[in-house]
């Protein structure tokens, strides 16, 4: 079987069991929908009642088993507390979700690529030292704080980027842009300080061995050597980490989406938590476990066009 | 190692400054820009959180209704003081057996849709709610009516099975929100598409971040609403909230934070309203649990705490403290006085008297996110402990508090707010009969007077038995009482008739212009 094929094959039981484990999950954590929709108005015999027309009286196992069933035909089921579809739901929000965690992403590599190199080529100078000082920094700043932080700077007291919201790409992409670029600044950030250790080692790594001197010696110019040579070995654990951190950044954007107030899937999930909304939660958490089975196929995919002598048959 | 870096050509580093400045251009230019104020019949207003459906039979949470109050209207609606005036019904009678309550409805209301309001749509709203299939939280609420009859196109009556003097107070909460017949006969989806007869239809909802109202043109009450649009944005994070109204992306914002109010009065376009809610914010007691179960211990934990100070510190200055479990907006509200005033040395009297002083320890539950009630939570453990009470604080998950704590009793003291009620019955239900409160607070008498309440319908004699059974619990004190929060609301400028109709926990655009 092609590898593509196998992969993807696998692809299905991991989000199984992070759905069966999210099932149980919510089952272990005290507070029903019935309990968080009455709130402290509930009233013993209100909360039968709704429990009863919710269906939330029925065994565990039989709703369980219902769930999956539904699933086997690609109904994610419909959420009570928002009473919509949830796979609507989700269609909705995962565009949001992924602009937020590829553009974060994107600024991070813009970021973290440069420095690293730079750093790595004058190791130890005052120039390395700031760039590590710096990371070091970027790593302690919890992302919500740095987001707050923007949005007062950048957001209240200039008319550059809104303070809320998103608008669709679609829609208008000049809106869009302005939507994103903080949320996603902030979120990078704290990758770019993460990745610029990691571009740093490699490439420092590389300078060091043989082949370098060898290249340099046949009189290849310094710049040459750096983007033929090392680059090309150095990118490869780069690309991996990179690549599982964007399975991160999704989670990430959990946080951000609710200090700007962006309606992605983090939001929804948080919402389905709150309000005890299991079919929410299940297809939030399953379309994160799935984004990010993918994101590790996309990226061994990347291996073999970054290095020739990765193929897979 | 190293060689040196090849020199970037001045005329890139000129491209890329260039490039810069464009983007920063065009950002810039990019309307509107966030600063400025919207037109001026365009309202902005922040709010925590957002609905969960615009189904008003399909919730039972407060920010949903904030919204649909704009979308709906009920047959009757409470006005500034609390009092019942008429709505969708221009004028009720009642049997004199207090079972028939017969509705004359106003003519002229169009639905959003075009059709007519008349006695059908009446009828088919209160079967919807009473359907199970529709799985309101509010089914049993509504009260017990067995028939409702079209009498004439604008005159329906509600037959109720036995006498329940809630029902106008119930039919005014906006989950008594009416809807189309036919629509309702049609199975519309009105979660997401709602048709009502209110002053806004929907323009656009994006879950979890806004909703656009649109005037409705065929309003009921000529020439209003006075606004053209109405945005209403969910802002969970409070210095967003804060920066927006001072900075005018925000026409209003709602609950600002106590500790925010010196910044936004610094801002000479930024006016407060302070307005007490209907809250009542308690030191709930479980009243069966060892201790707690003596009602000299319970007196005690009243004279320990200074319920003025942690009613001002942890909810803002303006708060009201109170003796009895009542708003003190409500027309129903008692006035006690101080019974049991602050004195520690009292406290530890009493204490000791009932066997404990050498001092107790209790479990104080405070429940996340709420973070001024675990603000008090932290002022309470202290003067707790200047009486020889340990208070061990744990806080806990919202859902976690509502399932454990408030539905499964296993807490010793916890601080909640317990939110209005249009009518004494909707806050004092089950008080009194321990099975049926989370306090397990028992008393028969108390538990007599609230049935008594409930099925008498002339108001004077339900206010004085309101009152007794108020002061009986006040008596037994079976939770300290803590009283009503100030709620701070942000206005720029130029809002006016910005009206909350704290009654109900809700706001009202409809005269609103800026």
């Amino acid at each position: 079987m092609p590898f593509v094929a196998r992969r993807l094959l696998a692809v299905a039981p991991t989000v199984l069991v992070v759905a069966t484990v999210t099932f149980v999950a919510l089952q272990i954590i005290p507070g029903d929908l019935a309990e968080i929709m009455l709130g402290v108005d509930a009233r013993p015999e209100d909360l039968a009642r709704l429990r009863r027309d919710l269906g939330l009286d029925r065994p565990l196992v039989l709703r369980y088993v219902e769930w999956l069933g539904h699933l086997a035909r690609g109904d994610l089921g419909t959420s009570v507390s928002y009473r919509e579809p949830v796979s609507r739901l989700i269609v909705a929000r995962l565009p949001v979700t992924l602009s937020v965690a590829f553009s974060a992403m994107l600024i991070a590599v813009t970021l973290a690529l440069p420095l690293g190199v730079v750093a790595a080529r004058r190791a130890w100078s005052p120039m390395d030292l700031t760039v590590l000082a710096g990371s070091q920094v970027g790593l302690a700043i919890p992302t919500f704080w740095l987001g707050i932080l923007l949005l007062l700077w950048l957001a209240a007291a200039t008319p550059l980027f809104p303070l809320q919201g998103y608008v669709a790409f679609r829609t208008d992409p000049v809106q869009w842009l302005r939507h994103l670029f903080l949320p996603a600044l902030a979120l990078g950030a704290e990758r770019a300080a993460a990745l610029v250790r990691l571009v740093r080692a490699a490439v420092l790594d590389e300078l060091h061995r043989e082949y370098v001197r060898t290249a340099r010696g046949k009189g290849l110019m310094d710049g040459e050597v750096l983007r033929r040579h090392v680059l090309r070995n150095a990118l490869i654990p780069v690309i991996t980490v990179a690549g599982l951190q964007l399975g991160y950044l999704m989670g990430g954007a959990i946080v951000i989406e609710q200090v700007f107030g962006l309606p992605g899937l983090g939001r929804l999930l948080l919402q389905g938590i709150y309000a005890r909304d299991l079919l929410i939660v299940q297809g939030a958490v399953m379309t994160i476990a799935l984004m990010f089975a993918l994101l590790n196929l996309a990226v061994d995919l990347v291996y073999a066009a970054v290095d020739p002598r990765i193929t897979y048959a | 190692m190293t060689g040196r870096t090849p020199r970037t050509p001045t005329a890139s580093r000129w491209l890329w400054k260039a490039t810069v400045l464009v983007l920063v251009g065009a950002l810039a230019a990019a309307g509107p820009p966030a600063g400025a104020q919207a037109p001026r019949d365009r309202f902005v207003f922040a709010l925590s959180g957002g609905p969960d459906t615009l189904d008003p039979h399909g919730t039972a949470a407060t920010l949903s209704f904030m919204v649909m109050k704009s979308l709906y209207d009920t047959l009757v609606e409470p006005d500034d003081a609390g009092k019942l005036v008429p709505a969708l019904a221009e004028s009720w009678t009642v049997s004199p057996d207090g079972l028939a309550w017969t509705f004359k409805l106003r003519s002229g209301v169009r639905f959003h849709h075009g059709k007519g309001l008349d006695a059908g749509d009446v009828k088919a709203t209160l079967e919807r709610i009473l359907d199970p299939a529709t799985r309101s939280p509010r089914r049993l609420q509504i009260g017990p009516i067995r028939t409702v009859e079209v009498v004439d196109p604008l005159t329906v009556r509600i037959v109720l099975a036995e006498r329940y003097a809630p029902i106008l107070a119930a039919l005014a909460e906006g989950w008594g929100a009416i809807l189309p017949a036919d629509l309702i006969a049609r199975r519309h989806d009105f979660s997401t598409r709602p048709v009502g007869t209110g002053p806004f239809t929907l323009g656009e909802w994006q879950r979890d971040s806004f909703i656009r109202l649109q005037r409705f043109d065929g309003y009921w009450m000529s020439g209003l609403p006075r606004l053209r649009e109405v945005v209403i944005r969910f802002v969970p994070e409070r210095a967003v909230k804060i920066a927006g109204l001072l900075s005018g992306e925000f026409d209003a914002v709602d609950a600002i934070d106590p500790d925010d109010l010196p910044r936004a009065r610094a801002n000479p376009d930024v006016r407060i309203i302070t307005q007490l809610t209907s809250l009542v914010n308690v030191i709930a007691i479980n009243n069966s649990r060892g201790p707690l179960r003596d009602v000299r211990v319970r007196r005690a934990l009243w004279h320990a705490v200074d319920r003025r100070q942690v009613l001002k510190t942890a909810y803002g200055p303006d708060s009201v403290t109170s003796a009895v479990f009542m708003d003190v907006t409500s027309p129903f509200w008692v006035d006690l006085g101080d019974p049991y005033p602050f004195d520690p040395d009292r406290a530890r009297r009493l204490l000791s008297e009932a066997g404990y002083g050498s001092g107790l320890t209790l479990d104080l539950a405070l429940p996340q996110p709420y973070q001024p009630h675990i603000d008090a939570g932290q002022l309470v453990q202290a003067m707790l402990a200047r009486v020889g009470v340990t208070a061990r604080t744990r806080v806990v998950e919202w859902g976690f508090w509502l399932s454990r704590v408030f539905g499964g009793g296993e807490y010793d003291l916890t601080i909640i707010g317990h939110t209005g009620k249009l009518d004494p019955e909707g806050r004092l239900v089950g008080w009194g009969d321990a099975a049926r409160n989370y306090v397990r607070y028992e008393n028969q008498k108390v538990s007599d007077l609230i049935h008594a309440g409930r099925i008498t319908a002339n108001p004077e004699h339900r206010r004085r038995i309101y009152a007794e059974a108020l002061k009986l619990m006040t008596e037994d004190a079976m939770m300290v009482i803590l009283g009503s929060p100030a709620r701070y609301v942000g206005l720029r400028a130029p809002v006016r008739e910005f009206r909350q109709v704290y009654a109900v926990d809700t706001y009202d655009f409809r005269k609103t212009v800026k």
